[in-house]
C-alpha cells in the first residue's frame, strides 16, 4: 500500500520558535549551555560597566560648579564636568579672541556650503568644486582665520575665491532648480545660446572677469583683525592642521606613488627613498625634526613659525602614507586599461588623469578614509610639542586654577568628541563603498 | 595589396630631439636630479652655515662624552657622569625595544582572541567585541595613553598603602610609583634544572615529530599534548626539588620611602604597555576578523562534516588558511606598535625618543646628528621586520597552488 497525495501539501508558516524574538534569542543567546553561560556572563560585565560608566559620568556627576571644590561638595564619587563646560571656548576655539570667533564659524560654515553640492545629484561640475575647494578655500580661510595685511598675493586669492565661492553656488542653484549648470544658464541669459563655442566662452569670461573686478575692489574696503597663530587652539587647531593635511597629502601622495611606478629610474629610486624614510620613522620624530632642524635649513632672518614646521612635518609624513596606498590602488588595475587608454592617443598624463587615477582612487577609497582618520587622530601629537590643538587644551585645564587636577573628565570628552568625528567618517565610508561598488555591478 | 611583393619600404623615422622618448626620458631624469641636487646642496650648506654661525658643535664626538642626567628606567648598568650619551642612545634604545616587545605579545595574543569573538556565534559577545574595537580604534592612541598614566596608574595608592598582587606572599607589589617584582636569583645547582629543562624540550619535541610520521604513515593517532606537558613540567620540577631547591628570590622591601630590591618598572611603563596593547589589538582583531572572513565557507562546512569539533574547525582549518591573509596586516600593526610606543614621551617612559632624542638633544644639542641616530634606529628596525616579512610572503606564495 501507498500513500500518495496528487495535491501539493499546504505551505506551513515557519515554527514560532524560529520566527519570534525568542527564536532569535534561542538561536544567537541561549543554543547550548555553554553559550546560555558566556551570554549571561557577558552580560554581567556589560552591566557592571555601563552602570559604573552611568552613575559616574551622569547620576553622580557635577555639571554646574564654579570650581573643582564644588564639585566635590556635590559628590566625590561623580565626575566633574563643570570643568569641561567651563572651558567649551576654549576646548574649540583655543585663545581665539573671543570677539572674533564669528570668523572661524563663518569659515567653517563656508566649506560646508562650498561642499554641499558634491552631495547633490543633479548638480554639474562636481570635479571644479572638489579642485575649488582644494585650490582655493585655503586663501579664503587663512586669511579670515588670521586676519591681518593683505598683501597683493592674497587679495588676488581672496577675490577669486569670492568670485569661485559665487559661481558655486549659482552653479548649485540653478543645478538645483534648473536642472542645467551655470555656464549654460548664463549663456542663455545673455542670448547666446546660438553662438559658436568660442564667443560663448568669451562672454563667460568677460562675465567672471567683471565679477572679479567689482570684488577685488569690494575687498579693498575692508580688513580683518590680525589673530596671531599662538592664539589659535582647541578642536579649530586640530582641524586646521589636519585639513591641512588632507588637502595637500593626496595629491603629493599621488604625485609620489607615480614616481614611485615611473620607468624612469632616477625618479622611482628618490620617490621610493623618500617614502620608506618616512614611513619606517614615527610621527613624533618627524615633528621634532621639524622643529629643531628645519630653522637650521633656512637662511638666515628667515624664521618659520611652529605652526608652518608642524604643518610641513604633517604633510610629509602623510604623503608618504597616501602614496603607498594610492600605489596599491594603482596596482589593483588591471594594465589593459593604460594599454587601451594608449591606443586611443592618451598620453602619459591623459591615462593616467583620465582613466587609471580615477579606477585606483575609487578602489581605495576606504583607505583613503582609514588614512584621513589617522591623520586626524594623529594630530593630537602636536600637543607634545607644544601647540595648544584640542588635547594640548584639554590638558591644560588641570592646570587652571579652579580646576587643578581635573585630568580624567576632559581626557574622556577628547576621546568622546574623537570617537564622533572618527567613528562616523568610517561609517560613511563604508556606506560610499557599498554605494560604490553597487554602481559598478551593473 | 600592391606592395606586398617588393620589400617594404620603412617609413623613414624622423629623429625629433623633442619628441624622442628617450632624450625626454633622460631630459626629465636629469632634471629631478638637478632639482633634489640643488635642495639638497642648498639645505647642507644653509645648515653648515647656521651651525657655524651659532656656534653649534658638530659631528659625533658627542657618543663618548658622559651625560649628566640619570634615565629613571634602563636595562644596563648606567652611572650619571661616568655614563656617555652613547650609553643614553643604548638605553633608550634597550627601553623601546623591550615596551614593544611586550605590548606586540601582548596586543597579538589578545587582538587575535578578541577577532574570533567578533565572529561568534553569539550575538552578545560578538557586539561586545565590535564595541571594543570600534572604541578603542577611533579614540587617538595619545589620549589612552595619557589617560592610562594619569587616569589610572597615577591613581594607584602611594607607597605605605601598596596593592599585593601575589595574594599576600609580598612578591608583586603595585603602587602609585610603579610595579614591584621579586626577581628569582639562582643558587649552585640551578643550572641542572636548567639543563634538564632543555632537554625534555628537546626530548618532547622528538617525540611529537615521530608521532606525526607514525600518524601519517598508519592514521593512528598519539596522544602527545598532555604527556608532553607533564614531561616539561614535572621533570625540571624534579630535579630542581632533588638539588635542594637552590632558588632564592630577591624580594622587594619597603626600606624608607620606598620599596628597595627585585625589579620594577615605572608607573608610566605600565600606562604605555596597557594602552598599546589594547589599542594595537582592536587593530590586530580587525585584520584576524578580515583574514578568517576570506577563508571560503565551504572549507569549515566541509570540515564540520567530517566531524570534526567547532574549535578544531577554527584551528586547524579555518587560521591556518587564513595565516597568509592576516600575517602582512600583522606585522605591520608590531611595526606600528613600535613606532608608537614613541609616545611615551607624553608621559615620560624614557624611550629612545625622550630619552635621547629631547633629554639628550637639549642638553648636548647635536641637533642634525642626534635627530638622523634616532630616525636610523627606527629605519633600522622597520627594514628588519620588512625583511622577514617579505621572507614569510615569498615561503606562502611558495606553498601556494
Amino acid at each position: 500500500m501507498a500513500i500518495v497525495t496528487k495535491e501539493k501539501t499546504a505551505e506551513r508558516p515557519a515554527p514560532i520558535s524560529e520566527t519570534s524574538v525568542f527564536g532569535w534569542m534561542r538561536k544567537n543567546l541561549f543554543s547550548s549551555a555553554f553559550n546560555t553561560l558566556l551570554t549571561l556572563f557577558t552580560l554581567y560585565i556589560v552591566y557592571l560597566t555601563l552602570s559604573g560608566v552611568f552613575t559616574w559620568g551622569i547620576v553622580d556627576a557635577t555639571f554646574i560648579a564654579d570650581n573643582r571644590r564644588e564639585c566635590y561638595d556635590n559628590s566625590l564619587t561623580g565626575a566633574c564636568w563643570a570643568g569641561v563646560i567651563a572651558w567649551f571656548d576654549n576646548i574649540f576655539y583655543g585663545r581665539y579672541p573671543r570677539d572674533e570667533i564669528w570668523r572661524i564659524n563663518f569659515g567653517l560654515f563656508l566649506l560646508v556650503l562650498w561642499m554641499a553640492p558634491l552631495w547633490m545629484a543633479k548638480v554639474r561640475g562636481k570635479v571644479l568644486i572638489g579642485a575649488t575647494v582644494v585650490g582655493l578655500y585655503p586663501f579664503l580661510a587663512g586669511y579670515l582665520f588670521a586676519g591681518g595685511d593683505k598683501g597683493l598675493f592674497m587679495q588676488v586669492m581672496i577675490s577669486a575665491a569670492i568670485v569661485a565661492f559665487a559661481i558655486n553656488m549659482g552653479n548649485m542653484l540653478t543645478g538645483l532648480f534648473k536642472n542645467v549648470g551655470l555656464n549654460t544658464f548664463l549663456i542663455n541669459l545673455a542670448g547666446q545660446s546660438k553662438a559658436s563655442d568660442k564667443t560663448r566662452r568669451n562672454v563667460l569670461l568677460g562675465m567672471f572677469g567683471i565679477a572679479f573686478v567689482a570684488v577685488y575692489i569690494w575687498q579693498m574696503g575692508w580688513t580683518a583683525e590680525r589673530v596671531g597663530w599662538t592664539r589659535w587652539g582647541g578642536l579649530f587647531l586640530t582641524l586646521v592642521i589636519s585639513g591641512i593635511g588632507i588637502a595637500s597629502s593626496l595629491p603629493g601622495g599621488i604625485l609620489l606613488a607615480l614616481g614611485r611606478r615611473s620607468k624612469l629610474p632616477v625618479v622611482r629610486i628618490l620617490s621610493t627613498g623618500f617614502i620608506e624614510v618616512f614611513r619606517s620613522v614615527p610621527l613624533i620624530t618627524v615633528l621634532f625634526m621639524a622643529t629643531t632642524m628645519f630653522p637650521l635649513f633656512m637662511p638666515e632672518g628667515f624664521v618659520l613659525n611652529k605652526l608652518v614646521q608642524v604643518i610641513i612635518a604633517v604633510v610629509l609624513f602623510n604623503a608618504c602614507y597616501m602614496a603607498e596606498i594610492v600605489r596599491a590602488g594603482l596596482q589593483a588595475i588591471p594594465k589593459g586599461q593604460s594599454e587601451g587608454a594608449h591606443t586611443i592617443g592618451l598620453g602619459y598624463w591623459g591615462t593616467m588623469g583620465l582613466i587609471v587615477m580615477p579606477q585606483a582612487l575609487k578602489h581605495m577609497i576606504p583607505n583613503i578614509v582609514g588614512n584621513i582618520i589617522g591623520l586626524l587622530k594623529d594630530t593630537t601629537l602636536v600637543s607634545i610639542i607644544g601647540l595648544f590643538d584640542l588635547l594640548g587644551m584639554l590638558r591644560s585645564i588641570s592646570k587652571d586654577v579652579p580646576w587643578l587636577g581635573l585630568h580624567k573628565e576632559p581626557l574622556i570628552f577628547g576621546a568622546i568628541l574623537f570617537f564622533i568625528i572618527c567613528f562616523s567618517m568610517s561609517k560613511y565610508s563604508r556606506h560610499l563603498e557599498v554605494k560604490l561598488s553597487a554602481g559598478e555591478k551593473h | 595589396m600592391t606592395d606586398s611583393s617588393g620589400p617594404r619600404l620603412k617609413p623613414k623615422e624622423k629623429f625629433n630631439f623633442f619628441q624622442d622618448q628617450r632624450v625626454r626620458s633622460v631630459f626629465y631624469q636629469l632634471l629631478t636630479a638637478g632639482i633634489v641636487g640643488y635642495l639638497g646642496w642648498y639645505l647642507i650648506s644653509t645648515t653648515a652655515h647656521n651651525l657655524e654661525v651659532r656656534g653649534m658643535n658638530t659631528g659625533f664626538g658627542f657618543i663618548n662624552v658622559s651625560a649628566g642626567f640619570d634615565p629613571d628606567f634602563k636595562l644596563v648598568e648606567y652611572q650619571p657622569g661616568i655614563g656617555t650619551y652613547g650609553d643614553i642612545f643604548l638605553i633608550g634604545a634597550l627601553n623601546t625595544l623591550l615596551i614593544s616587545f611586550l605590548a606586540i605579545i601582548v596586543s597579538t595574543f589578545l587582538g587575535f582572541f578578541i577577532g574570533v569573538l567578533r565572529l561568534s556565534n553569539n550575538w552578545l559577545v560578538a557586539k561586545v567585541a565590535l564595541a571594543y574595537v570600534e572604541i578603542f580604534r577611533n579614540v587617538p592612541l595619545l589620549i589612552q595613553i595619557v589617560f592610562w598614566y594619569i587616569g589610572v596608574f597615577s591613581l594607584l595608592p602611594v607607597v605605605k598603602k601598596s596593592i599585593d598582587l601575589s595574594f599576600g606572599a609580598e612578591r608583586v607589589i603595585l603602587n602609585n610609583r610603579g610595579l614591584y617584582m621579586a626577581t628569582p636569583v639562582p643558587g649552585d645547582l640551578f643550572w641542572l634544572t636548567l639543563v634538564t629543562l632543555a632537554a625534555t624540550i628537546i626530548g618532547v619535541w622528538i617525540f611529537r615529530r615521530r608521532a606525526k610520521k607514525s600518524q601519517e604513515k598508519s592514521g593512528t593517532q598519539t596522544k602527545t599534548l598532555l604527556p608532553s606537558l607533564a614531561a616539561i613540567i614535572l621533570l625540571p620540577l624534579a630535579v630542581f626539588f632533588i638539588t635542594g631547591m637552590p632558588l632564592e628570590w630577591n624580594i622587594p622591601e619597603l626600606k624608607g620611602f620606598n620599596f628597595v630590591g627585585g625589579t620594577s618598572v615605572p608607573p608610566s611603563f605600565l600606562a604605555l604597555l596597557v594602552s598599546l596593547s589594547i589599542y594595537h589589538a582592536a587593530h590586530i582583531a580587525e585584520s584576524v576578523r578580515a583574514g578568517i572572513l576570506s577563508v571560503d565557507k565551504g572549507q569549515s562546512e566541509a570540515a564540520l562534516s567530517i566531524g570534526l569539533k567547532s574549535s578544531r574547525v577554527m584551528s586547524m582549518v579555518v587560521i591556518p588558511q587564513a595565516m597568509p591573509a592576516i600575517v602582512p596586516p600583522l606585522i605591520s600593526n608590531w611595526m606600528n606598535t613600535v613606532k608608537n610606543s614613541s609616545l611615551a614621551i607624553a608621559i615620560g617612559y624614557s624611550d629612545i625618543v625622550s630619552l635621547f632624542m629631547q633629554t639628550a638633544l637639549n642638553q648636548a644639542g647635536y641637533a642634525v646628528e642626534m635627530v638622523g641616530m634616532t630616525m636610523a634606529f627606527y629605519m633600522f628596525i622597520s627594514l628588519t621586520i620588512s625583511f622577514f616579512l617579505n621572507i614569510y610572503n615569498k615561503r606562502v606564495q611558495l606553498v601556494e597552488r
